[in-house]
């Protein structure tokens, strides 16, 4: 891992968000829906829907609109939202908090049962803990979110009332969010440390760690775990960014006001700017995740380069 | 010892988090009288003068010149709200108020004549004011929204509590449109001072209503209070909370208790009829006639759909009693007209004539030149529910029974609204509720202009027609104003076959244990007036 490799990665990450700015801003335009007639609904006229337009400056040209746009996004201004009236960047700084505790919260809930049970599954492999495990994981990657979350609100909060039906801030009303958020990922590193794990065990190293003394459980947690986790790590760091930026279905059946939320406001009003602003924050967690699984990859193993 | 810690944490975790659960999932907060709501979604402004869909903060925390009530025979009036008294003159173009006293804002500010002035005067200014059409009657409104006035030559402030509001062209439909929270007054003081944040920062957003807007958590929950300064009766709710939820969240905390009214038409109607159609709710359910107008709407523009006699082929071919029986267990009535049940000038001249005719249909379509039928589009909004989808499903087959070929081409809301409003959609199916108990809220935003006839995609071609529409706004003798709406909705409707008047709904709620009375608001929105909510 070299200075000038991440310097490289990092202008990497510029250009993706330039390309990720021109083509989100061509998409949304291309795509049927006037966002002043979204807005205004049913319930006006002509003369209504021209002044609004006017007044959002949508009657300028697609190359002035896009450079204004450029212009205002170098100085860290992202305009402001057609319907909430407030500045994009505000408003992504007020919701990502709440993403944010939701998708850590989630991550260590989905880390901890996926490396454990992985773990269980590779060392007691072909028996019940490794059937039950495996079972559990698969259910994991192959029930839909939206299901896990229905599930959860009527045993946990209908039918038993441990915890709260959607978020109201509380610490309690985030355990269920994040249990279905990190659901998939869970299932997914549960897995994936299994076969990690096991090509490692299979490795001479392990034989020559017991030869010396070291006990089964000693050997796997000391030198095949660190070996195994290289590409769980990698997994982690994009699964934490995909959950940074896509949490929509979490969010909206929990009620948390996060970017997700946001975002999905956004593309159903047609609010341009602010869903420009929501996919280019997305983009940026995601180039950012990518660099960082590099970068800790080259941290664990140096015989890889970040560059 | 470790052991022992471990457990000792683990237990004080598990406590906490119940703890954290328990006292949401009870709903519980303490002696006071909380009412608990829930949203299907969370409004974008607290600006009534910004917004065409949010109405629940002009309701609640502001106060118009008048409201509208509705009788127990179903009829509505206009009564005083801010406006104690008020006089029309006898050419219809002068209104004088006298403003009910000692009404003050939450904060303390007085309410004034002056105050309704610069209501009306930003309705018109503000860039983004979608409400322009309410008051653009008002004589000088053209002038300062061109920039060629300062002030709204119109309204004469006579002192504090007395003013005029005199009109460009007289029309009778205005104080129907006073009466609407879309023209609640404001403080001219509270909104200077508060600029931007007006409409969007709840300590700065300051009415006159029963109550105050304590909290809104964008895309959580909006939390009111009783506003102690309020001029009418105290309501009986002293704090209400409502939650943005999603509908089967909804449900689930309705039937645990932890909601106090149900609005059924945010649930799948599935669910509605298993869990609330079972005869375990009769007596909570709240059933009100929704003044709204479903409506099969035909584009002229389209051919063949320019044929008169293929549009009233049409109408007679559509089982609309079936429709209304399968897919709305016959909670509703059927309309032959343009103004629902309910709507000042409702006329029953115009009601029984349409017949589910399908042989009929045939032979005018044979008439026509349409023997072998044709192919046409029906356009649908994807977002309006199941109920809608399944309603155009059944239109298709019955047109498919009179020789038509529909098909059905769904659209996501952003898409059709587009599509809608460029006069293009073939045709669609919709509902219009009113804003206001005034045929013209209806009659004139589908018909009354040639850009109101593509905006709402019918293209109807008849300029005389258009301007009859246009000049019954002026009609100020009552009975000469209701023959004529009357003998333009028989035209539009039974000879030119503008659209195939469907049924109006009735609009059900479900009010839970701790709620006494409940009076939803006169159209049967979804909104409430809260004070209308008396809790037990």
């Amino acid at each position: 891992m070299t200075v000038s490799g991440i310097i490289k990665r990092i202008g990497g990450v510029f250009l993706v968000l330039l390309g990720v700015m021109l083509l989100i801003f061509i998409m949304l335009r291309i795509i049927p829906g006037d966002p002043v007639s979204v807005m205004l609904s049913e319930h006006v006229s002509q003369e209504t829907i021209d002044r609004i337009k006017i007044s959002m400056g949508l009657d300028r040209s697609l190359p002035a609109q896009f450079f204004s746009y450029l212009k205002g996004a170098v100085r860290g201004d992202l305009g402001e939202s057609y319907f909430l009236k407030e500045p994009v960047v505000d408003l992504i700084a007020e919701a990502f908090p709440y993403t944010l505790k939701l998708a850590v919260f989630a991550a260590l809930i989905a880390w901890a049962f996926g490396i454990i049970s992985g773990m269980i599954c590779a060392m007691f492999n072909n028996s019940f803990p490794d059937y039950l495990f495996r079972g559990l994981s698969l259910f994991g990657v192959s029930v839909p979110i939206f299901m896990v979350a229905l599930c959860l609100q009527y045993l946990l909060y209908f039918k038993l009332s441990v915890f709260p039906l959607s978020y109201d801030g509380s610490f309690g009303s985030m355990v269920l969010p994040a249990i279905a958020l990190g659901w998939n990922s869970a299932g997914s590193v549960a897995r994936l440390t299994r076969s990690s794990l096991m090509e490692q065990l299979g490795s001479p190293y392990i034989d020559t760690a017991m030869a010396k003394g070291l006990s089964y459980k000693g050997a796997v947690i000391k030198h095949a775990f660190r070996n195994a986790m290289l590409p769980i790590v990698t997994m982690m760091a994009l699964q934490f960014s995909g959950m940074l930026s896509g949490a929509v279905i979490t969010e909206s059946i929990f009620s948390i006001p996060g970017i997700g939320k946001l975002a999905l406001t956004a593309i159903q009003t047609r609010d341009m700017p602010l869903l420009q602003g929501t996919v280019l924050f997305t983009a940026f967690l995601i180039a950012i995740g990518n660099l960082l699984a590099d970068v800790l990859n080259a941290l664990l193993d140096p015989r890889i380069s970040v560059s | 010892m470790k052991k022992v810690f471990s457990i000792l944490l683990i237990t004080a975790m598990v406590l906490s988090l119940t703890a954290c659960g328990s006292k949401n999932a009870g709903g519980a907060d303490g002696d006071e009288k909380v009412l608990r709501l829930a949203l299907n979604a969370d409004i974008v402004s607290m600006d009534a003068h910004v917004t065409s869909n949010d109405y629940i903060v002009p309701m609640n925390v502001f106060d118009s010149l008048l409201t509208i009530e509705k009788e127990e025979d179903g009829s509505t009036k206009i009564v005083p709200s801010l406006a104690e008294s008020y006089e029309i003159s006898d050419d219809g173009l002068t209104y004088s108020f006298k403003l009910r006293d000692g009404v003050v804002f939450s904060d303390g500010t007085p309410l004034t004549a002056d105050d309704v002035k610069f209501t009306f005067e930003r309705i018109l200014t503000l860039p983004e004011s979608v409400q322009t059409d309410f008051v653009v009657l008002i004589d000088g409104a053209e002038d300062l929204m061109a920039g060629k006035a300062d002030s709204l030559k119109g309204i004469d402030v006579k002192d504090d509590h007395n003013f005029t509001i005199t009109l460009s062209a007289s029309f009778s439909g205005f104080l129907a449109q006073l009466a609407t929270p879309s023209t609640c007054i404001y403080s001219r003081k509270i909104v200077t001072e508060a600029g931007g944040d007006f409409g969007n920062i709840c300590e700065k957003t300051i009415g006159t209503g029963p109550y105050i807007i304590k909290e809104w958590e964008r895309g959580k929950s909006l939390t009111f209070e009783a506003n102690p300064k309020y001029w009418g009766e105290a309501p009986s709710a002293k704090k209400v909370v409502a939650s943005v939820m999603d509908p089967s969240a909804m449900n689930m905390a309705f039937q645990k208790g932890d909601l106090d009214i149900i609005d059924c038409i945010f649930l799948d109607p599935n669910v509605v009829d298993s869990t609330y159609r079972n005869g375990k709710y009769d007596d909570s359910m709240v059933k009100v006639d929704r003044m709204g107008t479903n409506f099969f709407m035909l584009n002229e523009a389209v051919p063949p759909l320019d044929n008169p006699q293929v549009r009233q082929a049409i109408q007679m071919a559509i089982d609309r009693q079936s429709i209304l029986d399968s897919i709305y267990n016959g909670d509703g009535k059927l309309e032959d007209g343009i103004y629902p049940t309910g709507c000042v000038i409702y006329s029953n001249e115009n009601q029984g004539w349409l017949k589910y005719d399908p042989e009929g249909a045939k032979k005018l379509l044979g008439d026509a030149g349409f023997a072998d039928g044709f192919d046409m589009e029906i356009s649908l909004d994807s977002s309006a529910g199941n109920q809608n989808s399944n309603m155009v499903q059944v239109i298709q087959d019955n047109l498919a029974k009179v020789g038509i070929n529909a098909s059905i081409k769904s659209y996501d809301r952003a898409s059709y609204l587009d599509l809608r409003n460029s006069g293009k959609a073939p045709s669609y199916l919709a509902l219009w509720l009113l804003d206001y108990n005034d045929p013209d809220n209806i009659i004139y935003t589908f018909f009354g202009s040639k850009d109101n006839t593509v905006l709402r995609s019918n293209n109807y071609q008849d300029e005389e027609v258009i301007k009859r529409i246009g000049d019954a706004r002026q009609i100020v003798d009552p009975d000469e104003r209701a023959a004529e709406y009357a003998a333009i909705e028989k035209k539009l409707v039974q000879e030119d076959a503008v659209w195939v008047p469907m049924f109006s709904l009735k609009h059900l709620f479900i009010k839970g244990d701790r709620v006494e009375s409940f009076k939803p608001q006169w159209a049967g929105w979804s909104d409430m007036y809260y004070k209308d909510i008396v809790l037990k």
